[in-house]
């Protein structure tokens, strides 16, 4: 493709008789979401046009969630337009990318100075199909102050956090002060909130793409999720709370434990934060008698199958996933990175001191199922934790009903 | 016939050049011509994406799968009867049509009859029915989202005020139905009021004054003169509604996401997720023919009613 290209390229120009430096000028598009602070990335794109004379990148935003973002780039890539050079794309999309044929693949590209976790996701048929921006993934924030004023330990399982929740309540006696917060809400988020208690029991749910579904397990993650509302610890309205929900509530001093991504890290540090200086992070809980677990995040950098200038479009991509642009995104945007030895690295440490513990939790976080009909998977789950935590299907119906349409989508 | 030999004569002095004779055209020829444009416009448009849709509903398409399109006849509609979903998101449509049309015309009669009362100042009456109208769907559905949220919405806060415990409107099914419908009754009543207002000022007013003069009271002259003379201005207003109503996807989508659970979808966010992201284009489609027959089914019942009218 890119030598017929060229081949035609050359040819007009002998037959134009344009001059050789008209090539230089690059031009190149970028979509990044408007949630991934599109004005630090912009300063790396500035870097490497200054390192790279002739080539000038804009970025494009929109899609302030996983799934807005999807919708977008769903239909500009089935539509087949030209017009976006480099795609930001959450962690479990490039299996999907991959099998539409959307995405141009890296050939020979060595992965191993990345996390294999960000080798494995980003390489679908042993083709490496994207390049990993940056990491993520789901921790246990706390209040550090209150824990400490009720001589409580970070909890190590859900049951253990509950027992905390209500000694903390029972002390603090504040009708506003939520125990636990997580994303009941139908969206992508609700896909973790079912799958950390689940893994947490040692069961997967697809294995080489195959379904692999324990039912007893799911039934048991979701009850743990119905159990947090009914008995107090999580507000009636947990189906309506979203990610953002979450960072808001738990920054306004209103929550003692929440689970989320990294990212609230820096905003719960900021001057308009009530809790600055008192979070503690953590890894998530477990199910009593099971093993930590917990969800895979982060965002790839794919380059469009129908880039029109396939080999700057790459050249860029490999250096927005360098080692350099990803401390550069470390320090100053406080996105995990995805090169190793960063989480050693003083100027990173500097900025973000409890990266240098995060490393080990998002070494052994666990990846959403990977297939090219992932939307399915996530629509399936994501609606059935809505449901069950809204109260209008039980546990055991919801996970037959995750079972059923699961068998038909993984087949 | 006639006019056509009189212009002939006419020309012959002139000597006209050579291409007018190819205008001269019969004058169902003039008519094809003259239609031509806009046949063909529609057909661009319209005919031809509804047959594309009609086509595709027919292929296994889905852009996940890697594979290319492949005949499959009518599986996709057997794969919809069996589709729990379908019926749900089907029979959810069918629902807010019955309640929220007719809410739709009541709630817009009476506004309507309200701004054609002669105040002393008119705009801020006609101003205060266009804006609902004026606003786009989605925003009115994330207003009303947050008006019926559990904690921060003034649904609630209102219902407190009276004593009255506010309840979680999103959490269950009944409760995020009545919210939704409640919500495309005051977007849509004032387009019914804007329709129903403009036949209101065509009633001549010495209907009602010769009423008066022979004794007929304010209700009987509502059911005699203004009813009967509203009828079709109110039918012009049903079809519109009920057809964008077969269509509700912005409200709902922005209030609920569908939820909780799918108990508040519609036909056409099922549509929209099934071919926007699941990216499986010939089930999509399969639906999308079965909205199309429901509307065009909607809309021929219509056209009877009015036409046996005249």
């Amino acid at each position: 493709m890119t030598k017929t290209f060229l081949a035609g390229a050359l040819l007009s120009a002998s037959i134009f008789g344009l001059a050789a430096p008209a090539f230089a000028d690059t031009e190149l598009k970028v979509y990044i979401s408007s949630q991934h602070q599109p004005q630090v990335w912009r300063k790396v794109m500035d870097q490497y046009e200054a390192a790279n004379p002739g080539t000038k990148v804009t970025i494009e935003t929109g899609g302030n969630t996983s799934e807005a973002q999807a919708q977008y780039l769903n239909t500009i890539m089935s539509a087949k337009d030209s017009s976006l050079d480099v795609l930001i794309l959450d962690v479990i999309r490039p299996a999907q990318f991959a099998a539409a044929g959307w995405t141009s693949p890296f050939e020979g590209k060595d992965m191993s100075v990345y996390l294999p976790a960000y080798a494995e996701a980003n390489t679908v048929d042993g083709k490496v199909v994207a390049l990993p921006a940056f990491a993520d993934s789901m921790f246990l924030y706390y209040r550090k102050d209150l824990l400490e004023k009720y001589g409580v330990e970070p909890p190590k399982t859900w049951d253990e956090l509950k027992a905390a929740v209500k000694k903390i309540n029972g002390g603090e006696n504040n009708q506003d002060l939520q125990g636990l917060s997580f994303q009941g809400k139908a969206i992508e988020g609700a896909v973790c909130t079912f799958l950390l208690p689940y893994w947490s029991q040692g069961k997967n749910l697809t294995d080489n793409g195959k379904l692999t579904f324990d039912k007893q397990a799911a039934v048991n993650s979701l009850k743990l999720w119905k159990s947090f509302v009914d008995e107090g610890v999580s507000k009636k309205n947990i189906a309506e709370v979203a990610t953002d929900d979450t960072r808001k509530e738990f920054q306004a001093g209103n929550v003692v434990f929440a689970v989320n991504w990294s990212y609230a890290w820096a905003q719960s540090q900021s001057k308009d934060s009530a809790v600055a200086g008192k979070v503690g992070v953590a890894r998530l809980p477990a199910m009593t008698g099971g093993e930590q677990a917990t969800c895979l995040g982060g965002w790839e950098w794919g380059v469009s199958a129908y880039s029109k200038n396939q080999d700057g479009a790459k050249k860029l991509v490999e250096y927005l996933s360098s080692k350099d642009a990803s401390k550069f995104m470390a320090v100053n945007g406080s996105l995990l990175p995805t090169h190793s030895e960063l989480y050693k690295d003083a100027d990173v440490l500097k900025a973000a001191p409890w990266f240098a513990d995060a490393k080990q939790v998002v070494e052994t976080a666990k990846p959403r199922p990977v297939t090219p009909r992932y939307n399915e998977v996530s629509e399936t789950i994501r609606t059935t934790v809505n449901a069950v935590l809204a109260g209008v299907t039980t546990p055991e119906d919801g996970a037959a009903q995750i079972e059923a349409r699961l068998k038909r989508i993984l087949r | 016939m006639t006019t056509s030999t009189l212009t002939k004569t006419d020309r012959t002095d002139r000597q006209p050049p050579a291409w007018t004779k190819m205008l001269d055209l019969s004058d169902r020829a003039l008519a094809v011509l003259l239609l031509a444009p806009a046949a063909i416009l529609l057909s661009l448009i319209i005919v031809y994406p509804v047959m594309r849709l009609i086509y595709t509903s027919f292929f296994s398409l889905s852009l996940t799968s890697g594979l290319p399109a492949e005949f499959v006849g009518i599986e996709n509609y057997q794969l919809m009867i069996e589709d729990p979903v379908f019926w749900e998101t089907t029979w959810n449509t069918v629902l807010i049509t019955l309640i929220t049309v007719p809410g739709a015309l009541f709630v817009g009669l009476g506004l309507a009859l309200l701004a054609n009362i002669p105040f002393r100042r008119q705009w801020p009456v006609r101003l205060s029915l266009l804006i609902p109208w004026a606003l786009p769907l989605s925003f009115a559905g994330l207003i009303f989202a947050w008006f019926f949220h559990s904690e921060y919405g003034v649904v609630n806060d209102v219902l407190s005020r009276f004593g009255i415990e506010g309840v979680i409107w999103f959490n269950s099914p009944n409760l995020a139905f009545a919210a939704i419908c409640l919500t495309i009754v005051w977007k849509t009543s004032s387009f019914m009021a804007l329709i129903i207002l403009a036949g209101l000022q065509t009633i001549p007013r010495s209907l009602y004054e010769a009423a008066d003069v022979d004794g007929a009271g304010r209700i009987r002259q509502f059911f005699e003169i203004t009813l009967p003379l509203l009828k079709p201005a109110i039918v012009v207003a049903l079809i519109f509604r009920t057809i964008t109503a077969l269509q509700t996807f912005d409200i709902p989508y922005m209030m609920t996401g569908g939820g909780p659970g799918t108990s508040t979808a519609t036909l056409a966010m099922y549509i929209h997720q099934n071919t926007v992201s699941f990216l499986d284009l010939g089930y999509g489609s399969a639906l999308a023919v079965v909205m199309f027959a429901l509307s065009m089914c909607v809309t021929a019942v219509y056209l009877r009613i009015i036409r046996t009218k005249e």
